[in-house]
C-alpha cells in the first residue's frame, strides 16, 4: 500500500515510518503540518493516510480538518485518525459523509504493531477501525434511534464489534460463538436496519454508520 | 372576581405600609416638631427654654439616621426585594496582645469591653456612610415621608369629620376616608426608588467595598490554585511516575534476562507494555481534569458538545458559532457547565438536560436545564457555591431556580469584552 503518514512529533513520525515499511508497506510521504498533510493527500492520493489530529500551525485539530477537507474533495479517500484522545464528537464528524474508509484509534494502538496494520488494512478496504472506547460510550448511552432499539442485546453487541472493524470470525472469537452463528446474527439485524443491498462490506459500512451516528 | 377578593386585600396591606414608611421617614421631623412644641408651651420669649428642646433635637438629629435608614432598607428588601447594601464600615478583629493590653486597630485599651467601645465610636465618627444616611434622613420625610403619610392624613381627616355634627365637615371626612382608600395601595411605593437612589454606598464606599470582595477573590483563588496544583502533583507521583519506574525495572529486567530465559524477557516486555498503555490511559484522564483537549483544539461550543456526548442523558446543545473567548474564562465555564451536568446526572436523576450557550455585547452567558427532581441550592461549602466562588473570580454569577420536583435551571454570566 502506499501511506502518507501526518505526524508533528519527529521521533512518532520516524518510527511510525519504520514499523509501517517494516510491514512491508511503502511511506511515499510524511507531513508535519496541517497544510502540509493536505498538500500530500492531493499529491498522492495515498492507498490511506495516517494523521495526527493536533498539529501545527495552530496546534488545535488541524490533521483532522485537513483528513475532513481532503475527504470531501476526493470522497472516501480512506484515513487512520490517531490522537492522544478519542472523542465522540470527532468520529461522528469523520462518520457523517457515510462513504467509510474511516479509522480513528488511540495513539497508543501503534503498540500493537499487528492490529496496527490490520486496522491500516481495513480502512484502506474502506471498512472501519474505530477505538473501543468510542463505541464503550456509545454503548452506555440509553437512547438509540433509527431501528436500533429494535435490536437484541446480542445483536447491539455484535453491532458494537462490527464498528470497532472486526471481522465476523474476530467477532465470533471475541463472544465465543460460531461463524455462522455471528453471519445469522448479522442478516437479521441487517434487516432490522432496513440494509437489503448484497454487498457485504457496504452493509457493514451503513450498519455501523447508522449505529454510530445515533442521534 | 378575582380583582374584587384582592382589591381590599391591597387596599389594607397598602395602609399598613403606608403607615410604617410615614412613622419610619418623619419620626425625625416629629422629634424636631416636638422640641418646637415644648419650647413654645415653656414659653418662647425666655431663651432659656430652648435649651432643653435644642439638646433633644441634636441627640435626635444624630442618634436617630442610623436605625431609621436601617429599617428603611429592611422594609424595602422585605416588600420589594431590592437589596440595597448597607455599605457601614466593620471594625477588624480586637485581639488581645501579649502585653495584656487590647488592640482594635485604632488603639490600645486596658480592657475588651474598653477596645470595643473605643472602635465603635471611632469607626462611627469616621464612617463617610454617616453623611449619606443625614442626607437621607432630611430627604426621605419631602419625598416618599409626605406621600405616604396620605392615607393615615386621610383616615385622621375621616374620623375627626365624622365626629362633628355638620355637613361641611361630614364632606371633608368622606372626602379624606376616599383619599385614603384610593391612595393606599400605592402610596408607600415610592420610597423604594427614594431609598435605591439615596441610600446607595457613595462610589468612595462601593469601591471600598470592591477592595474587600477582590482581596477575598484573591485569597480563594490562590488558595484554589495551589490545591489544584497538589492534586496534579500528587496524581502524577502516584500514577504515571510510579508506572514509570516500574516500566523502566521491567525493561531493564527483560534486558538481564533476554539471554538466559527468553521466555522470562518476553512476558516482562509485554507487562511494560501494559504499564505504558495504562499509564498513557492515566495521563489522558489527568489531562482531561486540567485542561480538556477539545477546548484547545475546538473552543467553548464543541468542547461542550463533546462534553454532551460523553454523559449519560441526553443533552442537546445549542451554541452560537464560532464562541472563541479568554482560554481562563472558556475553562471556567465548560468546567461549569460539566459541574452542573454532572449534578444533572448525580442529583436530579434527570434523563435530558439542554445546555445553552449564548454571546451578547457585555459576556458569554451559559444556561444548562434538565428534567430532573430539582431542589438544588447554593449552600455553603457545597459543590455549587464553589463553582460560584470560581466564576465570581471573573466577576461571573451562577443563579439556580430549583423547585422540589424539579425542573433544575441554572444560568452562569460571566462579563466578557467581544473579541
Amino acid at each position: 500500500m502506499r501511506i502518507v503518514v501526518a505526524e508533528d512529533l519527529y521521533l512518532l513520525r520516524d518510527g511510525m515510518v519504520r514499523l509501517i515499511e517494516a510491514c512491508g508497506h511503502e511511506v511515499v510521504a510524511t507531513a508535519a503540518t496541517g497544510p502540509e498533510t493536505l498538500d500530500a493527500l492531493r499529491t498522492w492520493r495515498p492507498d490511506v493516510s495516517v494523521i495526527d489530529v493536533r498539529m501545527p500551525p495552530n496546534q488545535s485539530d488541524e490533521g483532522l480538518q485537513a483528513a475532513l477537507a481532503a475527504r470531501r474533495e476526493m470522497p472516501g479517500l480512506p484515513v487512520l485518525i490517531l490522537s492522544q484522545h478519542v472523542e465522540q464528537l470527532y468520529a461522528r464528524e469523520l462518520l457523517a459523509d457515510g462513504s467509510g474508509g474511516v479509522g480513528y484509534l488511540l495513539k497508543e494502538s501503534v503498540f500493537d504493531a499487528d492490529q496496527f496494520i490490520g486496522a491500516l488494512e481495513r480502512v484502506a478496504a474502506g471498512g472501519t477501525a474505530m477505538d473501543p472506547s468510542v463505541i464503550a460510550k456509545l454503548l452506555s448511552n440509553s437512547s438509540p434511534g433509527r431501528g436500533l432499539e429494535q435490536l437484541t442485546e446480542r445483536e447491539y453487541s455484535v453491532l458494537g464489534l462490527m464498528a470497532e472493524g472486526l471481522s465476523n470470525q474476530a467477532i465470533g472469537r471475541r463472544l465465543f460463538l460460531s461463524d455462522s452463528a455471528i453471519s445469522k446474527y448479522t442478516t437479521t439485524m441487517f434487516g432490522k436496519l432496513g440494509l437489503n443491498d448484497d454487498d457485504d462490506s457496504n452493509r457493514r459500512v451503513r450498519a455501523v454508520l447508522t449505529y454510530l451516528n445515533k442521534p | 372576581m378575582r380583582r374584587l377578593g384582592t382589591w381590599p386585600a391591597r387596599v389594607g396591606v397598602g395602609f399598613v405600609r403606608a403607615c410604617a414608611v410615614a412613622a419610619v421617614s418623619l419620626l425625625v421631623p416629629a422629634v424636631w416638631a416636638a422640641a418646637a412644641a415644648l419650647g413654645i408651651w415653656w414659653g418662647p420669649g425666655n431663651p432659656w427654654s430652648w435649651t432643653a428642646p435644642f439638646a433633644i433635637v441634636c441627640v435626635g438629629t444624630l442618634a436617630l439616621p442610623r436605625p431609621v435608614c436601617r429599617t428603611i432598607r429592611f422594609l424595602v428588601a422585605r416588600w420589594a426585594a431590592t437589596v440595597i447594601p448597607a455599605g457601614y464600615r466593620q471594625g477588624g478583629p480586637v485581639t488581645r496582645l501579649s502585653t495584656g493590653y487590647w488592640w482594635n486597630g485604632f488603639s490600645y485599651e486596658r480592657s475588651r469591653r474598653d477596645a470595643v467601645l473605643d472602635q465603635k465610636m471611632r469607626l462611627w465618627w469616621s464612617d463617610p456612610a454617616n453623611w449619606r444616611d443625614l442626607r437621607f434622613t432630611g430627604i426621605v420625610p419631602f419625598t416618599a415621608g409626605v406621600v405616604a403619610a396620605l392615607p393615615p392624613a386621610g383616615v385622621a381627616a375621616a374620623v375627626l369629620g365624622f365626629a362633628r355634627p355638620e355637613t361641611a365637615a361630614h364632606l371633608v371626612g368622606g372626602l379624606g376616608l376616599v383619599v385614603a382608600v384610593a391612595s393606599a395601595p400605592y402610596a408607600w411605593r415610592p420610597v423604594v426608588p427614594v431609598a435605591v437612589r439615596f441610600l446607595r454606598p457613595s462610589p468612595a464606599m462601593a469601591l471600598a467595598d470592591r477592595v474587600d470582595e477582590l482581596t477575598a477573590q484573591r485569597a480563594d483563588a490562590t488558595v484554589a490554585q495551589a490545591a489544584e496544583i497538589r492534586r496534579i502533583e500528587r496524581d502524577l507521583h502516584d500514577g504515571a511516575q510510579a508506572r514509570l519506574v516500574a516500566l523502566g525495572l521491567s525493561v531493564a529486567t527483560a534486558g538481564k534476562l533476554m539471554d538466559s530465559d527468553p521466555d522470562q524477557a518476553r512476558a516482562l516486555m509485554r507487562d511494560a507494555q501494559a504499564g505504558a498503555t495504562a499509564s498513557l490511559a492515566e495521563l489522558r484522564e489527568l489531562i482531561r481534569g486540567i485542561s480538556p483537549p477539545v477546548l484547545n483544539e475546538r473552543g467553548l461550543a464543541d468542547a461542550v458538545r463533546a462534553l454532551a456526548l460523553d454523559m449519560p442523558l441526553d443533552v442537546a446543545v445549542s451554541a452560537a458559532t464560532p464562541l472563541r473567548l479568554d482560554p481562563p474564562i472558556e475553562s471556567a465555564v465548560y468546567f461549569g457547565i460539566a459541574e452542573l451536568l454532572t449534578n444533572a446526572v448525580k442529583h436530579a436523576r434527570a434523563t435530558r438536560a439542554y445546555v445553552t450557550l449564548t454571546r451578547d455585547d457585555t459576556g458569554v452567558i451559559a444556561e444548562v436545564e434538565d428534567d430532573g427532581r430539582g431542589g438544588a441550592g447554593i449552600r455553603t461549602g457545597g459543590g455549587l457555591a464553589g463553582l460560584r466562588r470560581r466564576l465570581a473570580a471573573f466577576d461571573g454569577t451562577l443563579e439556580i431556580t430549583s423547585p422540589p420536583g424539579g425542573p433544575t435551571r441554572a444560568r452562569m454570566m460571566v462579563p466578557c469584552e467581544s473579541l
